[in-house]
């Protein structure tokens, strides 16, 4: 449906590589790990060498291999987190936001609750009245993460729906005789795809800082690898205060990346979505060589050099012919 | 080859103008030669503005009519280098015959093109000011009417004291017929005729040679828009300033202006004193255009306007752009774009192969009118479609 | 309602009104401010013809097109479609929808710029009962109705590609798939360049008379009221100050707002006739009692400033709402008759 060009930000482009980069270490990580993460046969806290390229826990298991393997529940959790709370946040939003009245007074209520209580700490009251069973199934895990992270983008959703609410294109499809609940989800939702995308980046982006966090802190179970339960390794065997980079770091880095490329991604959202938005401008180099200055500045339209202009063959003249 | 300058004081005009004492310099204010403006560079470039020639009087009125992608507000903006990117000026220049405030031998000429910023923050406001279309969107809506005068002659007049520019600003309301508390008001507060007075009188501030007023009225209602056109007149006819006023609505500009300019993809293709256009146009989009009002009076009649659309200036054709849509068209037409070529009679020039001096067809009697024939609304044209 | 003319009145109105109640800021006792959107207005769409209403901006014919179309409830008044009268609380019905109509102003904004021009007209097929397998067609078939040939061309096309005249046909198109009995069209123009215009008018006429519809014509441009309709009224503050049948008020108005409008207009033709109000109108002071034009009207005597004018019969077909007619017989009911157009003018193929 919508062309799909490669944007020209490098900033986006950054991100995407990161991105794809994490995706791929998701899908074939444990397939190229070179050991078992749990087999603890090797010697304990052997620094980075060709062999264990990121050197051995106070146990004696491979840390790369943890990392490799890792990635997988990580993304998949986050990402899974993500898209349950974009989907609820863009029910609830664009109800709230369409429907009005009481339905947006209840709901409104509802979101604004969430929001007011503290993401953590509600995670983690909920995760400890979690039967043990419950606590090992990443699913369920995701599940409640999402539960704590739709808020934000309801309220985002339901502002940018207002908005959208009183549009002509709305009344056209009521004057025919839409139903309600069609037109918020094929009318108004597809306008809402850029501000959605976004959401998504960022519960995302969440998602993997609450996951990490409640394995860090031991909330969940610690047969499943992840990043986080690297880290509630390395911090119960007191690695940074015996400066053993090697364990935390890495996963440390991995997560900061994952994030990084997910907000720079972010940035160029709204462009990639809708090509109608691609800015017209030039770039530097093209604007270096037309004489042109480096940034557009209002009240000061440039004038070509004349040497560059390239003229299309039909010109209108307006040369007097007596 | 030159172009032949126009000396519009020989333009006949139905409406008597009673102008101040300036309008005895016959110099230009405005000069405009071969300018071009293009969006974006190389591959994707679209010319907006394709070689546009004028001149223009002190104390005169050049009318600029034509729809969208016409090129008419690119060609203002960017003259007054206001033009956003990725708007960029490809050729030409554009001469500001500006009188200094203090002394007649300190009038100088400006090439607006290749003024450096400093220049052109002095003349913007001094000597040439812009009303833009929709007063809501260019008045700040969190600031009071008073600010913007106030901004604009500190900047301008710095030697002027707090209650002076005050004094001022509550001159200048007056002067478009507004009440001095409009000057504590928000824009929002004011009607849209209201807020478009206040453009007025801003641009009219310090007193500047040339006003340009895109398409100030679009927006309006015709009661409030006969209103702003007899204050036009009435502060035109004090100040001596000349105006240059851009719009769709050819009826009103053939009331308002000396002598008007049709634009059509980016070209002028047709220019001639107000009356003359009306009576007998020239070219055929022209005449289309002129067919396209309902008239009020007379009888009632099928009228069809011009079919087809106005084009895509990334995708013109061949030739003249006007020859799909042209009842006219000839073969001629879709290899060969027609220049502007003056017409013999004092200051009409037109683009159309039909008045070419070596055309193998006689020129349609629609076209060739004398201006003493009057049209009646009743031309129809069997359009292509 | 019984009319002499033979066609069927399609949709009447009588009495409408919509209020809307305001505060007025800064006031904490009597803040309570009423605006009179639309005041008593009573109008009849005729199979057949077109009736144009005639204002600017706030004079209340935008919210009257929607109480017609009923995307708004009236305050107060009636309405009827083909003789069955409408129950107030009502809620609007898909049957409603099928019969009744609404074309908006900016054809960019009244199209979903995600959704192609094929959707925009499924979406109408469908819901009213249209067959899945005949959809295609009956799209097709709309788009040739509007003279966008071929359809083929149009069908998956997204709004942005196309042209504003285009795409208001569009508009239309996808309003004449459900097949309604009445078309009110919100100043379906006013957007459009001017050398497409008249297109989209001459389209409307052909629907009118080829497709026997009642259409309601809306617009601040009294010369396009004039070339279209049947039937004229111009409303100034939400209610009608004068009405006629075909130009009758264009060439002999009653009304000071209607003369002030017709003298407003460009007249190229005719130069001398420019009159001007030296009154500045402020942005909310119409007059709560007495008639609303009185604080702009040249001629405004005691009592219209102390009494809303009732309707006088100026003329055959042609009603005034001003005191300076008061010498006329009062109307109660002011529906002009309209007359068919008249013989020898030519019809649009």
């Amino acid at each position: 449906m919508k062309n799909l060009r490669l944007p020209k930000s490098p900033k986006v482009l950054l991100g995407l590589a990161i991105l794809t980069f994490f995706i791929i270490m998701t899908v074939i990580g444990p397939w190229l790990a070179p050991f078992d993460p749990n087999s603890t046969q090797f010697a304990p806290l052997l620094l980075p060498s060709a062999h264990h390229w990121l050197g051995t826990t106070s146990l004696g298991q491979d840390i790369f291999s943890q990392l490799l393997v890792g990635a997988r529940a990580t993304m998949v959790v986050a990402l899974l987190a993500g898209i349950v709370a974009t989907i609820l946040s863009m029910t609830i939003g664009v109800a709230a936001g369409y429907l009005g009245g009481f339905t947006d007074d209840g709901l409104s209520l509802l979101s604004n609750v969430f929001l007011a209580i503290p993401g953590l700490p509600l995670l983690i009251v909920i995760d400890s009245y979690l039967p043990v069973s419950g606590r090992s199934n990443e699913f369920v895990i995701g599940l409640i993460i999402s539960l704590t992270g739709w808020a934000w983008g309801a309220r985002v959703l339901r502002a940018q729906t207002m908005s959208l609410r009183n549009r002509d294109f709305v009344e056209a499809a009521r004057i025919i005789g839409e139903k309600r609940y069609r037109i918020m989800f094929t009318e108004i939702a597809p306008n809402l795809l850029p501000v959605l995308a976004s959401s998504l980046l960022f519960t995302v982006l969440y998602s993997i800082g609450a996951y990490v966090t409640l394995a860090y802190i031991g909330l969940t179970s610690t047969s499943v690898w992840n990043w986080g339960t690297m880290l509630y390794w390395a911090q119960a065997n007191n690695a940074p205060l015996s400066n053993e980079w090697y364990w935390f770091v890495p996963p440390g880095i991995c997560i900061a990346l994952v994030g990084t490329g997910l907000a720079l991604v972010n940035f160029g959202i709204d462009e990639f979505i809708n090509p109608r938005l691609r800015a017209a401008g030039l770039t530097s180099r093209q604007r270096r060589s037309l004489g042109l200055p480096r940034r557009a500045r209002l009240g000061l339209t440039p004038v070509l050099r004349s040497a560059s202009v390239k003229r299309p063959t039909n010109t209108r003249g307006s040369l007097v012919v007596e | 080859m030159s172009t032949k300058p126009l000396d519009m004081e020989e333009t006949s005009n139905v409406i008597e103008r009673n102008l101040a004492p300036l309008a005895s310099r016959s110099e230009y204010v405005l000069e405009v030669n071969n300018f071009s403006v293009d969006y974006g560079v190389g591959e994707n470039m679209v010319r907006a503005v394709d070689n546009v020639s004028l001149n223009l009087s002190r104390s005169k009125v050049l009318g600029i009519a034509g729809e969208s992608g016409s090129g008419k507000s690119t060609l203002v903006y960017a003259m007054t280098r206001l033009l956003r990117a990725p708007g960029v000026i490809s050729g030409g220049e554009v001469t500001l015959n500006i009188t200094s405030d203090v002394d007649d031998h300190l009038d100088s000429s400006v090439n607006l093109v290749t003024a450096s910023e400093k220049e052109l923050r002095k003349i913007r406001w001094s000597h040439v000011s812009i009303v833009l279309q929709s007063a809501l969107s260019a008045l700040n809506p969190v600031l009071r009417i008073g600010h913007e005068f106030d901004e604009v002659l500190k900047t301008h007049r710095s030697k002027m004291t707090k209650s002076e520019r005050r004094n001022r600003s509550v001159e200048l309301l007056k002067m478009v017929g507004l009440n001095e508390d409009r000057l504590d008001r928000f824009p929002h507060e004011l009607s849209g005729g209201q807020r478009q007075r206040v453009m007025i009188a801003i641009a009219l501030a310090l007193n500047p040679e040339l006003v340009i007023m895109d398409e100030p009225t679009t927006a309006l209602d015709v009661v409030t828009q006969r209103e702003i056109v007899n204050e036009l007149n009435e502060l035109r006819s004090r100040f001596g300033f000349a105006m240059i006023f851009i719009t769709h609505d050819l009826s009103l500009l053939v009331e308002l202006a000396d002598e008007i300019v049709v634009m059509y993809a980016g070209a002028i293709v047709e220019r001639a004193g107000a009356s003359e256009l009306y009576g007998s146009p020239r070219h055929p989009y022209t005449l289309g255009l002129l067919n396209s009002f309902p008239p009020l009076h007379g009888k009632r009649t099928e009228l069809v306007g011009i079919p087809g659309s106005p084009p895509d200036l990334a995708d013109l054709p061949m030739g003249c752009s006007f020859a799909p849509r042209c009842p006219f068209v000839m073969d001629r037409c879709t290899h060969d774009s027609p220049p502007l070529a003056s017409l013999g009679e004092s200051g009409r020039s037109v683009a159309c192969w039909l008045h070419a001096t070596d055309a193998s067809v006689p020129v349609p009697v629609e076209l060739s009118r004398r201006v003493a024939d009057q049209v009646t609304g009743v031309t129809v044209l069997k359009g292509l479609a | 309602m019984s009319n002499q003319v033979n066609a069927p009145v399609q949709l009447s109105a009588r009495h409408l009104s919509r209020h809307f109640t305001t505060r007025v800021p800064g006031r904490l006792f009597n803040a309570k401010h009423v605006v009179r959107a639309v005041d008593d207005v009573s109008l009849d769409l005729i199979q057949g013809h077109v009736t144009a209403v005639v204002g600017e901006s706030g004079s209340g014919k935008s919210v009257l097109a929607r109480m017609l179309a009923r995307i708004i409830a009236p305050t107060s008044g009636e309405l009827e479609l083909e003789g069955a009268p409408i129950r107030v609380g009502a809620k609007r019905t898909l049957d409603y929808a099928a019969k009744v109509q609404l074309v908006l102003q900016d054809p960019f904004a009244s199209t979903n710029p995600v959704h192609r021009v094929r959707h925009s007209l499924e979406r109408p097929l469908l819901i009213h009962g249209a067959d899945k397998n005949d959809v295609e067609a009956l799209a097709k078939a709309a788009l040739t109705r509007v003279s966008l040939d071929p359809p083929e061309r149009f069908l998956d096309r997204y709004p942005h590609e196309l042209s504003g005249g285009q795409l208001q046909r569009v508009s239309i198109a996808r309003a004449l798939c459900v097949r309604p009995d009445v078309l009110l069209a919100d100043e379906p123009i006013s957007m459009l360049d001017v050398s497409v215009r008249l297109g989209i008018l001459n389209l409307l006429r052909g629907l009118c008379d080829d497709e026997h519809l009642a259409i309601l014509y809306i617009t601040h441009d009294i010369a396009s009221a004039r070339y279209l309709a049947d039937e004229i009224i111009v409303m100034y503050a939400g209610q009608v100050v004068e009405r006629s049948r075909g130009s009758v008020l264009v060439d002999d108005p009653t009304h000071p707002y209607t003369q002030l409008l017709i003298a407003s207009v460009p007249d190229p033709s005719d130069p001398t006739s420019q009159a001007s109000q030296k009154v500045e109108r402020t942005t909310f002071a119409l007059a709560e009692v007495g008639c609303r034009f009185a604080p702009r009207c040249p001629s405004a005597m005691d009592i219209c400033r102390t009494t809303n004018p009732p309707n006088f019969q100026v003329g055959e077909g042609h009603v005034s709402r001003c005191w300076l007619h008061a010498d006329k017989p009062e109307v109660a009911v002011e529906v002009a008759l309209p007359e068919r157009r008249r013989e020898g003018e030519s019809t649009k193929t």
